[in-house]
């Protein structure tokens, strides 16, 4: 069930360009269009400008030249962040942790304390309110961070690597919560990450960004099933598209 | 809890007991350093004079130290506002931290007369500069995904420093709290001397009785004083960081 | 480490070497240490030729609140200046000092007062204002005993400072009368000065002092220092120039005007009967004892202690 507040938006970069203060040209002129609704992983070796692509389009920084569209365009509150820690204030419990992005908003304490705790639910974290940052393990406050970006139900996600500090098992069953959480939600993913296996278990389309400058060396639709799910794992295409990743990343 | 109790008295109690033999069997002259027992006699004798004292320079350096608290917090903040504030005012707060206060003192005394009020605002020059400086460096240091975040959903600079950059900056400000505790103590004895009152003026009056049993038993009171107040940054440290912080735990 | 600072500057101010690191000085130059900086009241000793006597003396300048007896006691120094109310307190705790020459007869220190208020005695100081005292000594607790402190607003002394005096018209403080009046007339004020001999209380001052220990083991040392001393202040009181001049180069907050003054006002405190008749920097057996015996009254010693072992005539 989708709610038309949660179908994504449109993404289209023109001509982007970013340097450095040191003249280092980060990203040379890209273009890339995502389309609603699209769960795109970008990948590509460290300092390839993966993560100042993703800032930009959160207009948590702005690009030296060129234009970074979103379509239709509402209010900026659309766009949630994750980072690749969980960031969460230390000195306030889970509940007023994912309520926060609202409470800045300006929304009422019971108003958004319902909402928070319905995301909560959604990432199973609804018997743990009261608890503080201090006293949850990694996997436990990584979904509190997504819980957090996904309370104004926004119309565009945005992820860093959120989950490369988790162990493996960890990883894996935050792999499928954030895939269901979009199959429901339907909104626009952009989720850059260095693991081509996370790339290719979770997307539906895959850019990889060269070593320097930002040249798309691949985009591609990925041809696997719209359900994924442990038994994916074992899956020989699965085995196949992370190859054809791999090779566009070390060509 | 027993043993962080426990432990440190053995030394305490070791060294007590080696200075007491040291001064009866005249290795040290008992002149230049009294023996425990006599310190001990001292304290009981002028017990009304030095409870008396110790309220004074108490009531001195808290004064001094919660105005020094308020101010340096207030100041760092102001700091923080933009990079060209802090460069042009910063070098001013350190001034705070390198005039030697016994230079200071006597120039104190003369803006504001002989009493207390000198006290404190010598316990306030003295225990200022450590909260202005840890206070600063936490509201700076804040962590820069937790202030993208908050730019992320349009929070005002003011709301962000409020909500985010000064709570953050919680531990640190205590870490300066510490330090200035014991530096407001010192501070109120060091306007003692020169305006009079409490501690300082018993160090400063057993002095010329060459009472050096008076001074030493001043001075111990003037340490547990500067002890109390540290440990009762420690214990609001605790009470207040204690769900959040990883090391209060 | 920040509460042992507070114990390490008293500790520092009353035991300024550990006994335990006193070290007397095997080289052959002798260490004599002042009181105060150098003013005119030391001019004798920066006057004495001690190499005429076959020695080798440098003399240390002091400042506020310098323990010169704890330093003789403690051996850090050979000889120092003292007074000789700090000589009767230090013996009664044990420290054996002995003093070889007063160069005041009589004390100088009084309270000085400003002129306006038209006061008659020293008591009068005692009836309003503030004066400011260093409370621990015996003459403060003589004037509290005799006129009590109810009256009036008790502070620390400002060492010598007269800002806070020239500021307040009913600020009194104690000094020397050999010096802060002089320099609060130079500034314009016009002062009233009470001798604190008025109530009876006179103790030698600025007196020269040594271990009991180094007089017993050096006995024609000390002898040649009282002797070039004695000569120093002989021609220092015939003519201070030279000497005020290089007393003046080590303490420039003095100018020159204000050294010829005091000298010439210091000189009454100085040469008196007794030193005509027996030499300058002389003492007697009965004024030690007459200050002995107001100390027992005073409290401040619990037993009197022998008038003839606190000082030696070389």
């Amino acid at each position: 069930m989708t709610s038309s507040s949660s179908a994504g938006v449109e993404v289209q970069l023109q001509g982007v360009r970013r340097v450095f203060d040191n003249n280092r040209v980060v990203i040379a002129g890209m273009d890339l269009g995502v389309d609603a609704g699209e769960f795109l992983a970008v990948l590509g070796p460290s300092g390839c400008g993966k993560s100042t692509l993703l800032r930009m389009i959160a207009r948590l920084s702005e690009p030296d030249s060129g234009q970074i569209r979103i379509e239709p365009n509402g209010e900026r509150f659309e766009t949630a962040f994750v980072f690749q820690d969980a960031h969460l204030l230390p000195w306030r419990n889970v509940l007023a942790n994912a309520a926060l992005p609202l409470e800045l908003m300006g929304v009422a304490k019971p108003q958004r304390n319902e909402k928070a705790r319905a995301v909560l639910d959604q990432v199973g974290l609804l018997d743990a309110l009261d608890r503080y940052p201090a006293e949850l393990s990694g996997g436990m406050r990584m979904r509190v961070s997504l819980a957090r970006a996904l309370v104004t139900e926004p119309r565009l996600l945005l992820l860093d690597e959120p989950f490369a500090a988790l162990d493996e098992i960890t990883r894996f069953h935050l792999d499928v919560q954030l895939r269901e959480l979009w199959q429901r939600r339907g909104m626009t993913v952009i989720f850059v990450t260095h693991s081509v296996s996370e790339a290719a278990f979770l997307a539906n389309r895959a850019v990889v960004l060269a070593r320097h400058g930002g040249a798309i060396k691949l985009d591609r639709r990925l041809e696997l099933p719209p359900v994924r799910d442990i038994e994916l794992r074992g899956d020989p295409r699965l085995g196949q598209e992370m190859r054809l990743l791999l090779g566009a990343i070390e060509g | 809890m027993k043993k962080t109790l426990l432990a440190p008295l053995i030394p305490f109690v070791l060294l007590t007991l080696i200075a007491e033999f040291l001064v009866r069997a005249g290795f040290v002259r008992a002149y230049l350093v009294p023996a425990p027992s006599a310190v001990l006699r001292a304290m009981i004798d002028s017990h009304a004079e030095l409870l008396q004292a110790l309220f004074a320079t108490s009531v001195g350096s808290l004064a001094g130290f919660v105005m020094s608290a308020l101010t340096g917090i207030a100041i760092a903040v102001l700091l923080s506002s933009s990079r060209g504030v802090q460069r042009a005012f910063y070098p001013y707060a350190i001034f705070f931290q390198t005039v030697p206060l016994i230079a200071v003192a006597p120039l104190l005394v003369i803006w504001f007369g002989f009493g207390i009020q000198t006290v404190i605002a010598s316990a306030f020059v003295a225990s200022v500069f450590p909260v202005i400086a840890n206070t600063l460096s936490g509201i700076l240091s804040t962590d820069p995904p937790l202030r993208d975040l908050f730019k992320l959903y349009g929070a005002s600079p003011l709301v962000t420093l409020f909500k985010l950059r000064l709570p953050a900056a919680l531990p640190q400000v205590f870490t300066g709290l510490r330090v200035s505790a014991g530096l407001a103590v010192i501070g109120a004895i060091v306007g003692e001397f020169i305006a009079g009152g409490g501690l300082g003026s018993v160090v400063e009056t057993a002095r010329t009785q060459q009472r050096i049993d008076k001074v030493f038993a001043a001075v111990l009171l003037a340490s547990v004083l500067g002890l109390a107040l540290f440990g009762l940054i420690n214990l609001l440290s605790h009470l207040t960081l204690r769900r959040w912080h990883a090391s209060e735990q | 480490m920040l509460l042992h600072r507070v114990q390490r500057r008293a500790f520092l101010k009353t035991a300024p070497a550990l006994a335990l690191l006193a070290a007397c000085s095997k080289s052959t130059t002798l260490k004599l240490a002042l009181n105060w900086k150098p003013e005119p009241e030391f001019g004798g000793f920066y006057a004495a030729t001690f190499s005429k006597h076959g020695l080798a003396v440098d003399i240390l300048p002091g400042g506020s609140g310098t323990p010169t007896v704890q330093m003789i006691g403690a051996g850090s120094v050979d000889f120092g200046i003292v007074s000789a109310d700090e000589i009767i307190l230090a013996r009664s705790h044990g420290n054996d000092v002995v003093a070889l020459f007063a160069v005041f007869q009589d004390s100088p220190t009084g309270i000085m007062a400003h002129a306006s208020r038209n006061l008659t005695s020293i008591g009068d100081v005692l009836m309003d204002g503030t004066l400011a005292l260093e409370s621990g000594l015996p003459f403060a607790r003589l004037l509290k005993r005799k006129f009590g402190f109810s009256h009036v607003k008790i502070v620390p002394s400002p060492g010598g400072d007269i800002t806070s005096f020239l500021h307040d018209e009913k600020f009194a403080q104690q000094c020397y009368l050999t010096s802060e009046p002089i320099a609060a007339r130079r500034k314009g004020a016009s002062v009233k000065v009470f001798a604190v001999s008025e109530i009876g209380y006179d103790p030698y001052t600025t007196v020269l002092a040594v271990s009991g220990e180094s007089l017993r083991k050096n006995p024609d040392r000390a002898k040649a220092t009282v002797a070039a001393v004695r000569e120093g202040w002989q021609s220092y009181l015939a003519d201070p120039k030279a000497v005020n001049q290089q007393m003046h180069q080590l303490n420039p907050t003095m100018d020159l005007d204000t050294f010829a003054e005091v000298a010439e006002v210091q000189k009454p405190f100085i040469e008196t009967e007794a030193t005509r008749r027996n030499g300058l920097g002389t003492m007697s057996r009965e004024r030690w004892e007459a200050l002995i015996a107001q100390f027992k009254e005073l409290g401040d010693i619990s037993q009197t202690i022998p008038a003839e072992e606190c000082f030696r005539l070389l």
